[in-house]
Order: C-alpha cells, then structure tokens, then sequence
C-alpha cells in the first residue's frame, strides 16, 4: 500500500469515518504481508517455493492469532448491561478474559471471579428419577436448582451460617431473640476468599459462552477486557500486525513451510526455527517499551531523598 | 523470415526437384515446428531456472533465463474474460497456459485469484481461516472455463486474465506462379510470418527438415536435422 498524505491520514480527505487512518501507520496490513512474502520469501531462488498462497496465508493469520495470544496484549473492551438473566454474552472475538469490573456510581470496581460452580444444566426428571425425552430423543432441560438459587440470591457460602448473620448496623446485640454471637455457632470458620467482598462474583461458563454473576448484579452495568485472537471476526481487510512484530510473522511462516515440507533438511528447519524464536523474543522485549530514558528516571528516583 | 526458412528447407531437401514440398504442405510442418520450439521454451526455461539455483549461470548477457523470459512474454495477453454464469468466465480460445487472474468489483482491483485445485476447493471454501476472500480469491478451471471464489466477483467486467496464447499459425503465402513454382507475397491477407524470434531460424529449418524427411522417406535428410537440431540444444 502507498505511503498516504498527511491530510488523507489526518481527514480521510473527508470520507467517512474519517479517523479512519489514525494510527495506522503502525500496523502492516495482512494483504501487505502476504505480498511481501510471496515476493521476498517465496521463489524459484528461496528456501520456500512453489507453495499455494492460501498455505501461506494459513500460516501468516496463525502467527498473528499466536502474537495476539502471547505478546501482543492488545486489549479490547466492552461495557454491558447485566439483566434479570444474570448472563454476560462473550463478545463474538472473544478467545480470553483479562479483567471484569462493576461500573457503578461512575466508579469502575474490579470483579473476582468464584472458581465455585456457579450454572449447571439440568435433566427433568420424574418422581421415579428417570428422564424425559423430546421428539429427538434428547432429555429434556429444565433450570438447575442452582441457576435459579443463584438468580434469586437464595445461593448460600459454605462458610457462612447464613441464616444466623446478624445485621451489624442493628445496634443491638439481638438477632431474632437471641444473642448475636450465637450467630456463628455452627458456622464453617475460615473465609472463601474470592467471594469475601461486598461486589459481585462471576463464573465463565466457557463452553455455554457466558458469563453467569451472581443475583447482585442485576441491572448492573458490567465492562469486559479481554483479548482476541486478531482476525476481526473473518474480515481480511482489518486484520494487521504491528511493525515491531512484522519480521516475525515471516519467520513463522517461512518455519510452518518448511518444517512441514518433505526432504528439506533438519538444519535448514532448526535455523528457521531459531529465527522465529530469536524473533519472537525480540519483539516481545520491543513491545516492553525499556526506553534507557525511563530506565534513568526510575535509576534516579532509587537515590532519592525522602525529607 | 518465413519465406528464407522455406528457402533453406527446399535448398537442401529440394535435390533434382526429389524433395519438393508444396506450400500447403509447408505451412502444416511450420506450425507444428513452430509448436514444438514454443513448448521447448517452457522447459528450457525451468532448466536454466535450476542451473540458476545451482549456481551455475551468470548475468548480465550470461542470464540465458532472461532471454527465455522476454521470449515467452512475447505471447503475453491480458484481456478480459466473458462471463458464462454467475462467477464462471471462459478463457479465450487462443490461450497456452493461464498466468494471472485478477478480480475487481465495481471497477476496482481487488486481488489476483489463486489456482486451486478441484480436489481441494470445497476444504478450501469451508476453512475458516483461509476461505477465498475478496482480497484473497481463488479460481478452479473446468475446460476453458474459470470459477471464480468468492462468488461475489460476478460482474461482466469483473475478471481479467493475463496469459500465455499459442503463437499464431504461420503462412507461407503466393499469388502467382513462375517457372512451375509459387512466388512468395506477403501482401496477401492471410500471410503470417513465425512469431519466434529470427534467432530460432535455424531451429525451423531443423525441424521443419524433420517433418519434410519422413513425409518423402528420405530418412538421410532425417538423420541429419536431427543431428543438427542435437547439436544446437547442446549449444545451449
């Protein structure tokens, strides 16, 4: 692609959107890569020849799906609100979760997830514990006891006593006709820490492709960071790579070939290898952004004094 | 050069009037001549190609490929193809070997198609990853017919194809006859001259030999084309 103008990257000459070109210099775009590649690296004289483009092409958007996994930590969010069905759909580009927060009073307060189940399906069942089946043959589903305990905030800790916990602004020390610190008896001590704060909890249910919180968060407004794997759910034309990791994507490629071509020798496939390794590793160290000026600033601040 | 390679064929076959071979006659071997030499230069072009890997050609005027390449390009086109169905072209009818497709929509250039083969296609449309995409379309060929994928390349003027044609026919032409034999004219309509360039004479004339000698079973005038032509190859 053609160097742009400073009024085209700036305006888009007035086409809509016309941020369009904002930072974009940063970035190669996949077609540009794939170009490149087959001009640069594949060839009658190159270790790679007489390959179909679309091998090529398979191999150049699994590197760019790996740097997005690995090193690449662009990190996308989405803000939602979360209804009466306590579920968080997960974006369609979703491939991991970074952070969950509550955004609530304009204040953003980071969620725990409970590694405690929190959904489960359920097969109906009659009085003689035996399942029903549809026209398919397949057992029919109900909500699971639990789904709906956890929907109407009657889903309890392990360990609290809940229905010994006294209300600690009563100012006073009775609790339904007895003492307070009777409240704990029989209570599991020790604390479940992921659940032990006043916000919400929250369970991935990978498979179902939800986020299931529990009753608290209802009607809330729940914001999601996470990560994808780069491919801007199909559309080629969006998909790009950053410059720092550029020479890197060619290694990766350059290795699948040949690592997966018969009769190329082992050396030839190690070195390839050694390259995308070396490759990678650089361009991890570049995206760390170690500026020596940054470096002296924090070397500075080492030495001083606190009065 | 048409009429001086016929000249030099019936110089040495033509003996006592033996070896006469009409016009008609003529025109049949050039073309197959001709079409021998033009199939040669693909494989002489993947030969030095290897010599090139092996290390063992030069540049500069050493670059035998290069000649080769300027050569095959002589027969180069690029024309639009005819739309015969939705995303079906035809090739033209004089095409060799298909070099490019390139695919635009609404008038802009959006890629050059890929090959694929037919026993990969229907993988290659259901991957998720590699599917032909505008920017990354790919074609199947069906006898002289092109399907292009994705399907939405399906304008009139959506596909275009650079490729290698046959060389045309050529024609040794006369229009009156002196002496008992057909005088040359190249004014006629239907005059082609051989497309190769004037380096490959002396190949016609060698293979043109060839085809001469079997036809009147002098099997000497054979054998010595076929020396000679040996002798240039291995010149080469």
């Amino acid at each position: 692609m053609a160097y742009i103008d400073q009024k085209k990257y700036y305006t888009n000459d007035a086409v809509t959107p016309t941020n369009a070109n904002w930072g974009s210099y940063q970035y190669v775009s996949l077609k540009d890569i794939i170009s490149n590649f087959l001009l640069m690296y594949q060839g009658n004289h190159h270790l790679v020849n007489n390959v179909n483009r679309y091998k090529i092409l398979f191999h150049a958007k699994r590197a760019i799906q790996e740097l997005n996994y690995d090193a690449f930590k662009i990190i996308k969010s989405l803000q939602l609100t979360i209804y009466d069905d306590l579920k968080f759909v997960l974006p369609p580009d979703f491939v991991n979760w970074v952070k969950l927060s509550l955004f609530k009073n304009n204040v953003i307060r980071d969620l725990i997830e409970n590694v405690q189940v929190q959904s489960a399906t359920s097969f109906l069942q009659t009085a003689s514990a035996s399942f029903t089946y549809d026209a398919d043959d397949n057992a029919t589903t109900e909500e699971s006891a639990l789904d709906t305990a956890r929907k109407n905030g009657s889903l309890k800790s392990v360990y609290l006593r809940n229905e010994g916990e006294a209300d600690n602004n009563s100012g006073s020390f009775d609790f339904d006709g007895d003492d307070i610190y009777n409240s704990r008896i029989g209570a599991r001590y020790g604390l479940n820490t992921e659940t032990a704060n006043f916000n919400p909890t929250f369970t991935i249910d990978r498979k179902a492709g939800v986020i299931n919180f529990d009753s608290t968060m209802a009607n809330q407004s729940c914001i999601l960071q996470y990560i994808s794997d780069g491919m801007e759910n199909g559309n080629d034309d969006a998909v790009s790579v950053n410059k720092l990791f550029e020479e890197y994507v060619y290694a990766a490629i350059k290795y699948a070939l040949l690592n997966n071509k018969f009769g190329v020798q082992e050396y030839i496939v190690n070195r390839a290898r050694k390259d995308k390794s070396s490759l990678l590793r650089n361009a991890k160290i570049r995206l760390s952004n170690i500026h020596p000026s940054r470096l002296l600033m924090n070397l500075r601040g080492e030495n001083k004094w606190i009065k | 050069m048409i009429n001086s390679v016929r000249n030099t064929v019936l110089a040495i076959i033509n003996k006592n009037n033996y070896g006469y071979i009409s016009p008609a006659d003529f025109n049949l071997f050039a073309k197959q001549a001709q079409l021998d030499i033009f199939d040669e230069y693909f494989y002489n072009y993947n030969r030095q190609v290897n010599e090139e890997n092996a290390r063992v050609s030069g540049t500069g005027y050493a670059d035998i490929k290069k000649g080769y390449e300027e050569v095959i390009d002589t027969f180069s086109v690029t024309a639009q193809l005819t739309q015969d169905a939705t995303n079906v072209y035809t090739m033209p009818t004089d095409y060799y070997l298909i070099n490019k497709i390139l695919c635009s929509s609404g008038g802009t250039f959006k890629g050059e198609a890929e090959r694929v083969s037919q026993s990969k296609i229907t993988l290659l449309n259901g991957s998720l990853l590699t599917a032909p995409s505008t920017n990354f379309p790919a074609y199947t060929q069906q006898a002289s017919k092109v399907t292009v994928f994705p399907d939405t390349f399906n304008g009139a003027n959506d596909i275009e194809a650079q490729y290698i044609r046959y060389p045309l026919d050529p024609k040794w032409t006369f229009s009156t006859i002196a002496g008992g034999a057909p005088v040359f004219d190249q004014s006629q309509a239907d005059y082609q001259d051989f497309e190769l360039p004037a380096d490959d004479s002396n190949n016609l004339v060698d293979k043109i030999l060839q085809y001469a000698g079997i036809s009147v079973r002098e099997g000497d005038i054979y054998k010595f084309a076929s020396v000679e032509e040996e002798k240039e190859n291995k010149q080469e």
